[in-house]
């Protein structure tokens, strides 16, 4: 170390009190955002550019797939409207959704969460943020609201390329809704993002999820599994009539309903119930995440 | 049981604080109130009670050693006074805040680490430090320079995190401590991993650190790091105080020295008639004289018409040897590790 210590440290001596070494500089790197901070540090993570990589290929790779095919899937069998996509690319977007939300969403809403806590917990940095003056309760909500808008991210990135895609192969043309009306292509749009959101809330169950099992863990991996294999248990429970009686109180029963915004009217009954589900669950997950983490003693 | 300073054998011990069975009255502050006390801290981990009622007391502008043998419990003393974890029973007062109470406060004024530093590899240096500076309040890009000056690291303040070794991962975390000038810097054996060069940096950092009036709490393996940079040091062990003093209190008094005169058999009359007993080894006689007496024996070797050829300590009484002496009674293990010098003057690396 250099030979610069002792005017630092007679600084140190006279701002000891205030604590903020140099606060009358000119602050550049002003305040950064708790919300900021989670970002960037996602921002920084290899993994994360994986994630939204595949949520902007898999739409080009259903257009590809469907141009090369000379059509979608044939009897209007495969994901839901993969059968419109060749003679409509504006149906790419709502297909990728269709593919997306039950496996690679929850696989990246587990993936980010269970990283967030038990991830810095691995790496050591958690050690470090805790000896800063943040509450602990904040760090978990802000991690949460951080895998929710990294998720959005992707979520972009996915019906960005749907129509980039969609809209090379195909053409972007007003789009016929599942209940036969046909409404404009900004109309369509505007169906695409409301029911893209209503996938992103069902993801805020698997995100407050991932997040109680990194609270609960210090390893990432292990939050990851766990998250995926309850998702999948209460995934295959409820396709079994014996257990119909769970189905209204679990959150997998609604993760299709997003299909109802492209109904005309809307069918909102659906909807709104599978929000009500989403929102109980994220709360009671993020809470009990919360109340874990506020008394976990951080020994890594 | 804490062993009696006074009942060592270990030389001629002063009173430091007298290590009770369970709760050390602490020494007392001269220039004001603490910055840092624990009353009854204890920590269990499941059937292990990993820290005993612990009470101790670090002065504002010490440079406080805090040192123990292996599974001491220093580091889970860290992470209770830190709010890392929660304690059993008692609590910790950080800058006049009580923890885990009103830990936030606390941490305001308290820079440090905890085991070794670490950062997120992807990210620069200057990038962590931004990050984790921005967590306690506006950080100048002035300020990162500056902290990243004192570590000597300002020339790789853009590389990865990634790419550093353990020594700059290191002085990257002292780094991260100093950046809002903390009241009180808990380093967690800061010179861990580091080529004596570093270790020699780090001490020099220290210190200058506590001449500028900044507290500091260093745990740490390396007694002579602790004889060379701490004013007031506190051996645990077991999870209690064993004692707690300052470190000219804590190193005992006795000087062995060896005495080479051209008569040794008449030597050894006029030594034993001063000191008592004489031992030999090697053709020398071996007294226990203090520092002070070491004087008056030449003189009256001299006076009693000796040619005194040599006088040269023949062992010295460190601190190393009074944490052995007192912390032995508790270990079931093998009996006083042989002494070692210089470099290999250190315990076992395991973090306790």
């Amino acid at each position: 170390m250099n030979g610069t210590v002792p005017p630092v440290s007679a600084d140190l001596a006279t701002t000891s009190s205030v604590g903020h070494g140099s606060t009358a500089a000119v602050m550049r790197g002003a305040h950064w955002g708790p919300l900021r901070r989670e970002i960037t540090k996602l921002l920084f993570q290899r993994r994360s550019y994986v994630i939204w990589a595949g949520a902007a290929l898999v739409p080009f790779i259903i257009a590809l797939a469907i141009e090369l095919n000379h059509g979608g899937p044939h009897g209007g069998e495969g994901p839901q409207f993969f059968s419109r996509v060749f003679s409509n690319g504006i149906y790419v977007a709502p297909g990728a959704l269709t593919v997306l939300l039950p496996i690679l969403l929850p696989m990246a809403a587990a993936m980010v969460a269970g990283y967030m806590l038990a991830g810095e917990a691995e790496l050591g940095t958690l050690r470090i943020i805790l000896l800063r003056p943040v509450a602990r309760g904040s760090i978990v909500l802000t991690k949460w609201f951080a895998a929710m808008l990294y998720l959005f991210v992707g979520l972009v990135l996915m019906v960005a390329s749907g129509l980039l895609f969609g809209g090379l192969f195909f053409g972007l043309h007003p789009m016929v809704l599942l209940s036969g009306t046909t409404v404009g292509v900004w109309h369509a749009l505007g169906i695409i993002a409301l029911a893209c959101l209503y996938g992103l809330a069902a993801m805020a169950c698997i995100v407050s999820l991932a997040l109680l099992f990194s609270a609960l863990t210090d390893s990432s991996l292990t939050a990851l599994i766990a998250s995926i294999v309850v998702y999948i248990v209460i995934g295959v429970v409820i396709q079994f009539s014996y257990f119909d009686w769970l189905k209204p109180w679990v959150f997998p029963t609604y993760l299709e309903d997003y299909l109802s915004f492209f109904r005309d009217p809307i069918y909102w009954k659906p909807i709104l119930k599978g929000l009500e589900a989403f929102a109980a669950w994220s709360a009671v997950l993020t809470t009990a995440a919360w109340l874990l983490f506020r008394r976990k003693d951080v020994l890594s | 049981m804490p062993k009696d300073v006074a009942a060592s054998p270990a030389g001629e011990p002063q009173p430091v604080s007298r290590p009770g069975d369970r709760q050390p009255a602490p020494s007392g502050c001269a220039g004001g109130a603490p910055i840092l006390t624990t009353h009854g801290l204890s920590k269990r981990f499941g059937d292990l009670l990993a820290v005993d009622h612990l009470d101790m007391e670090v002065c504002r502008g010490d440079v406080f050693g805090f040192l123990g043998p292996n599974g001491a419990g220093k580091t889970t003393v860290i992470r209770l006074v830190l709010g890392l974890i929660h304690p059993t029973a008692g609590y910790a007062e950080v800058c006049s805040h009580r923890v885990p109470g009103e830990l936030q406060e606390a941490l305001r004024h308290v820079g440090g680490f905890v085991d070794d530093p670490t950062f997120y590899p992807l990210m620069s240096a200057r990038r962590n430090l931004r990050l984790f500076g921005s967590m306690t309040g506006p950080i100048s890009e002035e300020r990162i320079e500056e902290v990243l000056e004192i570590v000597d690291l300002l020339d790789r303040a853009d590389d990865r995190v990634g790419g550093f070794s353990h020594g700059m991962k290191q002085r990257l975390g002292i780094a991260q401590a100093l950046l809002h000038s903390p009241e009180l810097i808990v380093l967690d054996e800061p010179t861990s991993g580091l080529d004596p060069r570093g270790m020699k940096d780090v001490r020099e950092l220290i210190r200058s650190l506590g001449e500028a009036g900044t507290t500091v709490f260093l745990s740490s393996h390396l007694l002579h790091e602790v004889e060379q940079v701490c004013t007031r040091a506190v051996i645990i062990n077991k999870g209690r105080v064993v004692v707690q003093g300052t470190v000219a209190e804590l190193r005992p008094k006795s000087l062995a020295v060896k005495v080479m005169t051209g008569d040794q058999r008449k030597a050894a009359e006029t030594l034993r008639g001063l000191f008592g007993s004489v031992r030999e080894d090697d053709g020398y006689l071996i007294v226990e004289v203090g520092e002070e007496a070491t004087a008056e024996m030449v003189r009256r070797l001299v006076a009693d018409g000796l040619d005194v050829r040599a006088v040269v300590p023949a062992h010295e009484q460190g601190l190393e040897d009074f944490f052995l002496e007192l912390t032995k009674e508790d270990e079931s293990g093998p009996a006083r590790p042989k002494r070692r010098s210089g470099l290999g003057r250190v315990l076992p690396v395991r973090r306790s």
